[in-house]
């Protein structure tokens, strides 16, 4: 146990949830609840909401171990994209009736501790790069999307163009980002 | 997909697949275009290229760490039907106390009424010991079940090389009854004998020996008592 990498350690530890492994499942929040509680605080940004969601995203995770296939995808992105997809819903459950967008609260984005930053420097580094050859405002509305779950009406008001305007800067840096991305 | 307006060509299907990705499709979009991704592997491999591509931006999630009141309210959740999730099995319950045998017993008198719909008849006839012995490390709690079975927890104790744990029921003035030899630091139960049953109950007491791997050879305890205690009625 001691010699596995973080990341089989975690692999190991869902592959045993899948097999009703309660113990592995404690450690597993142990291991990984104070990351994902960060993702879906950050998306929620409603500290009420988000203790729900995390207890949710570990149901799910619980119930849907068996479908994580190992090697295709690191475990902590797979639990990470459980955690996100979840929040993501709710954010998207509630956005008809929440047409009012100015009062989003802002959480203070925490810089990435350095350690974990030199873990996925490697892999990080080419969207990273890729991000870096957007004109700025465009990377900043890519990243607001996935980190903080912003929506078009969102990134729009952030950014001060019409939705229509936004959606069109949007869409032709995504084909862009995808062009450097499989370069 | 090409009777959208803006005619979905293939950088337009792959920006849409990348939209659903970054969550930016509203409720209905969202779910269409997931329906698309089942019944399309093209599309679906079109996923996971922006799922693989975007997750190392997963790195500037912050970690919070949520309050410890969750985890238990996740398995309670999940769990909450399950037989086998008592208190007894909370090794961690066990191991934080402190082991005055009396404490102990109040504690489990105390813990078991709280449980869900407790047998009265099993409550009754339910025993407890707290095993101990001065100079030595090794303390066990069991717990008589009221239906032959004695449950063990290990509270503390290590392994000694090429030694076992035997454990012995003592009853009045008779010799000791050996009930086996038992796991160090673990979980166990021992299903009681005749011969123990016939004499059991309160006062019975269960003693621990340290013998030679696979157990005293002749039936008769030969090493040092690392740890006993009397049976108490609950």
């Amino acid at each position: 146990m001691s010699t596995q990498t973080p990341s089989a350690e975690i692999a190991d530890l869902i592959a045993r949830c899948a097999l009703r492994d309660r113990q592995a499942f404690r450690t597993l929040y142990g291991r990984t609840s104070a990351k994902l509680f960060g993702v879906v605080l950050r998306i929620l940004r409603d500290r009420a909401e988000a203790e729900e969601a995390i207890q949710e995203v570990y149901i799910k995770i619980w119930q849907r171990a068996d479908r994580y296939v190992a090697g295709n995808t690191s475990p902590i992105s797979w639990l990470v994209a459980v955690a996100r997809n979840h929040a993501l819903d709710i954010v998207r459950a509630r956005r008809p009736q929440a047409d009012d967008l100015d009062v989003a609260a802002d959480i203070p984005d925490a810089a990435p501790d350095p350690e974990r930053r030199m873990q996925s420097s490697e892999d990080g580094e080419r969207i990273e790069h890729c991000l870096s050859i957007l004109e700025a405002d465009r990377a900043d509305a890519v990243r607001g999307a996935y980190l903080d779950g912003y929506s078009y009406e969102e990134l729009a008001q952030r950014h001060a163009v019409p939705i229509n305007t936004m959606r069109t800067w949007l869409r032709r840096s995504l084909i862009k980002l995808r062009e450097c991305l499989s370069a | 997909m090409s009777q959208t307006a803006d005619g979905e060509e293939r950088g337009g299907r792959e920006a849409l697949v990348a939209e659903y990705v970054l969550g930016l499709l509203g409720p209905r979009e969202h779910a269409r275009v997931a329906a698309l991704i089942e019944s399309d592997p093209a599309l679906a491999a079109e996923r996971d290229f922006w799922l693989a591509r975007l997750s190392p931006l997963d790195a500037q999630f912050a970690e919070q760490v949520p309050p410890a009141r969750i985890l238990p309210a996740v398995e309670r959740r999940l769990f909450a039907d399950a037989p086998r999730s008592t208190w007894w099995d909370s090794l961690a319950l066990w191991r934080g106390l402190a082991a005055g045998a009396l404490a102990v017993a109040v504690l489990a008198v105390g813990l078991n009424v709280t449980r869900p719909a407790p047998d009265v008849s099993a409550l009754t006839t339910q025993l407890v010991a707290a095993l101990e012995e001065e100079g030595s490390d090794v303390r066990f709690i069991a717990l008589y079940d009221g239906e032959g079975t004695v449950r063990l927890t290990a509270l503390s104790g290590s392994e000694t090389p090429d030694k076992d744990l035997e454990l012995w029921a003592i009853q009045g003035d008779a010799a000791p009854i050996s009930m086996g030899v038992i796991p160090v630091n673990e979980r166990s139960s021992v299903v009681l004998s005749e011969r123990v049953l016939e004499g059991w109950g309160q006062g019975s007491v269960l003693a621990i020996t340290l013998e030679p791997k696979g157990g005293a050879p002749e039936g008769k305890p030969t090493g040092p008592v690392v740890a006993k205690g009397a049976v108490h009625q609950i």
